[in-house]
């Protein structure tokens, strides 16, 4: 007999699932028997936000969603900060979890676990969240769920499973053969439009976002043409070649970017949601676009949030912009890349300028793992460094930059984030920068990485506080007040962890440090004082 | 309170709020300051509010758990909205599942932008929609002046109703604006007392029943002078919930602890023609069964009339304080000249132990070696805050327990991780008594941060790690259904080694007279102690 239980897990194979983050519970038995079956790999964190963190890293680097198995009640709570952050960068994850037992969910008799409505909890961080009350639903919802990852907007799901479903049998259940959804394609008539304006233009920009990870090449030859400067967000960081004379990194925020978003005449904007923590994070308010503006974005309500779009494409971000190549190729539009290239340069010696300060502080350190490292994974907590490598940092591939300073904005998610990067590209160097209290949110998974020998770098920029918060208090005329007084000796925890640990004074230190880091099967914290 | 009204006006919404708290006797915020949530932190400045920092917002829902299950006030968090408000979530659930009293106020993003899906930092597509299930009610304010109103709101369901968490949220915008409106505290109504004929009714039934028994809940935990004296009237046999250990003390020999999770004691209460329950929703959660013997009529004292036509349908259903309805059917069993001496009640509960210690399985009589030494050890009204853990499950019936609210096991929401930083809400809430928190080695990486937490507050909190190298609980459970053990025996760290680098003391203990030192030691020192005891280790096996 294959129990549902059993079913969920061979069908998460035959979707290309290897590798799933949870703690078991009373309530998720029935789908460990069927792990077994599917030989897939299983990684278990030391709190659920972890096994939600580490598929958001898995699914990062890989553009797969990452999946957890996931406990009723405190299990979900624990993971939902975790669907936040995915949420709100966009990022496919399958969470799968119990709940109470189908005669008992509603009635509110303090069965263990329980949870009035586990579905309201998660319905606002993700695309979807659905309880499966009958074992012949399940093909069906999990088909919904990967048509999500696959055909639009990349979000988390929720499946949930009454526990007595999970151990009903599944004979005669018709479980149909895995469908990929694929994404659409830009409308031809929209196309042409946008090609006459952009063949017009005289000063265009492009905004590249994470939606163009997929779509390195359609984004570079369309750069090129146009020979505009382009643009990335954090999320985007590499879709550009690190060191494209047209790349204006990412300093959207900063008055360079501004005033160039003022004088553009044509301004493309690609699968970005040209949100705040990309483009005001300094709440200076919207920036005005003195010229048109062109939004391409697999989801149609996007092109209408932040900045309103003046033409507006639903498409695949890859898609659109091979159409717009070919319909600009046949208008004859080839620019130099001379003048682009000019204005993208003023751009980013400007903005380094203007950030000042802390490009000093911290850009030898970043430059350190670029030492060390040709494409390494570099993952991020939200820490004064990161903060500046979020504006400066130039990756070489995509997917090989991102940190929960973006969107959603949380703290602890470095680490784990990190052993879910390692887990899905073992042979890459991934490195994780996190401050002193940042890492303790999740410091528990440092047994985690141990235990999945994931031979990751740490770098701790200990400061001994929450200095991005005391900054601010300061600037406000508040007394610091709960950013910390207390720090730990964090090199002897990650050795009491089974880590490697070692402090280094220099930025030189750094790369050898991380070299070495990046020869062993078990993390190594490498501390910096900030 | 005229003057706090004209103080606010000059004051921020955010800063005014910690004042109005402060006049509703709030003492204590556990909460990490974030952009979105400065204005509060300016009030905190300027008040006498102290502010516990946890390590990640669990941590600060946990301790303000803690803090109210031992006082009994409700435990207040100032956090962030988004990732700040989802931290806070589980340890918001798990007072929710025990009807446990907690503010939590957090910032939202900027009115403009709610609901909007801008990308803004933090944002959460309906913030209160997450906590809406956790929450009696969560609440966006839209208008500095609507802040009094539902803080008053708040604090009444906390003093006059079922308990259970209240969500503010405020966005930032507001959180600036200029106090306006009446800022002064409200007066928040008594609980409600129970109808006569209710009363009348139950005592009926009481007077009437051949062999009645009584079941006990945290509803129950400020009653315990007046429960202890109706059960001693009755003479009926007290079988308690987690949360209702140490109601009737476990020094009274009507007394069958939190005997609701043993075999031999579901067989007792199947044979009761008469349960009178007090404060309890009777939950699988504690009992570890779906469907407990229940064959006699059912009285429910519960000041949540929900609960009368639950799992266990009340007969009668006295609505109201638990300690009312108490003295109430006092004073009625005494006016018609009650008179239960004759039973053999005693007899029976002794009966009932000696059955249940016969039927302890070895490991069971592990924790109980342990849990023995504990209470030879501590004081009687030494708090003890247990994790999901073996060593806890066996104390519900094994550990002996004296006064309310000294005992818990947070076993609605069953969440792992809570009772470290529970037991630092407790401590900070009560800093004369002994606080002590039970640990598995599993549930415990959950919230090891917030040993920085105890250390950085000089908390002298002893450990008791029970170290048995796996999720023993679902472990047992892979193995009773045969499925294969996967993802149980997690690796675990060197716990002595973090205790030392965490800055505080740790030890294993490998004998009695070890752990009995070591606890002892442990109570003496400034800051928390990790107390291991491994379940392979000789003295126990
Ligand atoms: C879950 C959560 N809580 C609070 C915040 C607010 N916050 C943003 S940065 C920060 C300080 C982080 O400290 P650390 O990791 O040491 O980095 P530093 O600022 O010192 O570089 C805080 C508390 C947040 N972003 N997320
Ligand atoms: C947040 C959360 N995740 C998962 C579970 C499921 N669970 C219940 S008990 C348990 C094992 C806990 O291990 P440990 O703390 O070592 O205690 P032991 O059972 O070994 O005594 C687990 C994983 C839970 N209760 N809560
Ligand atoms: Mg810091
Ligand atoms: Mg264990």
């Amino acid at each position: 007999m294959t129990t549902c239980g059993e079913m969920l897990m061979e069908i998460l194979e035959s979707y290309g699932v290897d590798t799933v983050f949870g703690i078991p519970g009373v309530h998720t038995l029935e789908l460990y028997r069927g792990l077994q079956r599917a030989d897939m790999r299983h990684v278990t964190p030391r709190h659920e936000q972890g096994a939600g963190f580490m598929a958001d890293g898995y699914a990062r680097v890989t553009g797969k969603p990452g999946v957890c198995l996931i406990i009723t009640g405190p299990g979900m709570t624990n993971i939902t900060t975790a669907m936040g952050q995915a949420y709100g960068d966009s990022i496919p994850m399958l969470v799968i979890s119990s709940t109470n037992s189908s005669g008992e969910a509603g009635l509110q008799e303090g069965h263990l676990h329980e949870l009035r409505n586990q579905r309201d909890l998660v319905a606002g961080v993700s695309a979807f969240s659905q309880t499966v009350l009958r074992p012949k639903d399940l093909p069906g919802v999990l088909a919904r769920a990967f048509a999500v990852f696959g055909g639009a907007r990349p979000r988390p799901v929720h499946i949930e499973i009454p526990i007595d479903v999970f151990s009903q049998p599944t004979e005669g259940i018709n479980r149909g053969v895995p469908v990929h959804a694929s994404r659409p394609g830009p409308s031809p008539d929209a196309i042409n439009e946008a090609a006459d304006w952009l063949a017009g233009a005289k000063q265009p920009l492009i905004f590249l976002g994470g939606g163009t990870v997929e779509a390195a090449p359609e984004a570079l030859a369309l750069a090129e043409r146009l020979g505009a400067p382009t643009a990335l967000t954090i999320n985007a960081k590499g879709v550009l070649p690190r060191g494209h004379a047209l790349s204006c990194s990412s300093f959207i925020p900063y008055a360079p970017m501004r005033a160039l978003m003022a004088k553009a005449d044509v301004v493309l904007a690609v699968g970005t949601e040209m949100g705040e923590t990309d483009y005001d994070m300094y709440r200076k308010g919207a920036n005005p676009i003195g010229g048109k503006l062109i939004r391409i974005d697999i989801e149609p309500d996007q092109t209408a949030r932040n900045y309103r779009a003046d033409l507006a494409i639903t498409s695949d971000a890859g898609l659109a912009m091979a159409a717009l190549n070919t319909a600009l190729e046949e208008r004859g539009v080839r620019s130099d890349m001379a003048a682009g290239a000019e204005v993208a340069k003023q751009i980013r010696t400007d903005s380094e300028a203007e950030i000042g300060e802390w490009t000093v502080e911290h850009e030898p350190w970043l430059n350190a793992i670029q030492a060390a490292f040709d494409d390494p994974v570099v993952v991020g907590d939200s820490t004064q460094p990161v903060y500046t490598g979020n504006h400066i940092y130039e990756s070489a591939s995509p997917r090989s930059w991102f940190n929960s300073a973006t969107g959603y904005g949380t703290l602890g998610y470095g680490l784990p984030a990190a052993i879910g990067a390692k887990i899905a590209a073992p042979d890459r160097p991934v490195v994780c920068i996190s401050g002193d209290g940042g890492i303790l949110f999740t410091i528990g998974e440092l047994a985690s990485a141990v235990e999945a020998r994931a031979g990751i770098a740490i770098l701790l920029w200990n400061n001994s506080g929450y200095k991005t918060i005391s900054d601010y208090m300061i600037a406000d005329q508040i007394a610091p007040v709960g950013c910390l007084e207390y720090t730990p000796d964090f090199l002897t925890i990650a050795k009491g962890f089974g880590c490697e640990a070692t402090r280094v004074d220099s930025p030189e230190a750094l790369s050898e440090a991380l070299k070495t880091a990046h020869g062993r099967d078990i993390p190594t914290m490498i501390e910096v004082m900030g | 309170m005229e003057s706090d009204k004209i103080d606010m006006a000059t004051k921020t919404c955010g800063e005014a709020l910690m004042h109005l708290l402060e006049g509703y006797g709030v003492t204590t915020v556990f909460g990490i300051p974030g952009e979105h949530t400065l204005e509060l932190y300016r009030g905190i400045e300027g008040s006498n509010v102290r502010h516990i920092t946890p390590r990640n917002e669990q941590g600060a829902s946990f301790m303000a758990d803690g803090y109210a299950r031992v006082t009994g006030q409700p435990g207040v968090c100032t956090i962030i909205t988004g990732p700040g408000v989802t931290n806070a979530a589980t340890g918001i659930g798990q007072a929710y599942a025990d009807s446990i009293p907690m503010l939590v106020i957090s910032s939202a993003n900027d009115s403009a932008s709610l609901g909007k899906g801008w990308g803004r930092l933090h944002e959460t597509t309906d913030l209160c929609a997450i906590t809406a299930p956790l929450t009696v009610f969560s609440a966006m304010v839209h208008n500095p002046s609507e802040v009094p109103e539902l803080v008053a709101q708040a604090f009444t369901v906390f003093g006059s109703r079922r308990p259970r968490p209240v969500h503010i949220a405020i966005p930032i915008d507001v959180m600036e604006m200029p106090a306006t409106g009446d800022w002064s505290v409200r007066t928040i109504p008594d609980k409600p007392v129970p109808g006569k004929a209710a009363i009348e009714a139950a005592v009926d039934l009481l007077s009437e029943a051949s062999h009645p028994v009584m079941m006990v809940g945290g509803g129950a935990q400020d009653a315990s002078d007046a429960v202890t004296e109706l059960a001693e009237l009755l003479n009926v046999a007290v079988i308690s919930s987690n949360a209702g250990k140490g109601v009737v003390s476990d020094k009274n020999p009507l007394s069958l602890t939190g005997g609701v999770i043993s075999p031999a004691v579901h067989q007792y209460l199947g044979r009761a023609d008469v349960i009178l329950a007090i404060g309890t929703e009777i939950a699988e959660a504690d009992s570890f069964i779906y469907d407990l013997p229940v064959n006699g009529k059912m009285i429910r004292v519960d000041i949540d009339p929900a609960r009368f036509n639950d799992q266990y349908p009340a007969t009668v259903g006295v609505q109201g304080d638990a300690g009312a309805a108490a003295e109430m059917m006092i004073v009625a069993l005494k006016d018609r000249g009650f008179d239960g001496s004759a039973k053999t009640t005693q007899a029976d509960v002794r009966q009932i132990a000696a059955q249940q210690a016969a039927d302890y399985t070895p490991v069971e009589n592990q924790h109980i070696r342990v849990l023995n030494l504990m209470r030879e050890t501590l004081p009687d009204d030494a708090i003890m805050m247990g994790d999901i853990a073996q060593l806890v499950y066996t104390g519900t019936p094994a550990m002996p327990t004296y006064l309310p609210r000294t005992w818990f096991y947070p076993a609605g929401f069953g969440t792992l991780g809570c009772a470290l930083p529970d037991a630092i809400g407790a401590k900070i809430a009560l800093p004369d008594r002994d606080v002590v928190a039970m640990v598995g080695d599993g549930g415990f990486m959950f919230t090891i941060n917030e040993l920085a937490t105890a250390v950085e507050e000089e908390l002298t909190i002893p450990i008791i790690l029970w170290n048995n190298d796996a999720y023993a609980m679902i472990r047992d459970g892979m193995r009773k259904r045969n499925i294969p053990e996967i993802g149980v025996t997690p690796r675990g760290p060197d716990f002595i080694k973090l205790a030392e680098a965490f800055g505080c003391a740790g030890t294993e203990a490998t004998n009695e007279a070890e752990f009995r030192s070591a606890l002892k030691e442990a109570m003496a020192r400034k800051g928390p102690t990790i107390i291991m005891v491994r379940e392979d280790a000789n003295w126990l096996v």
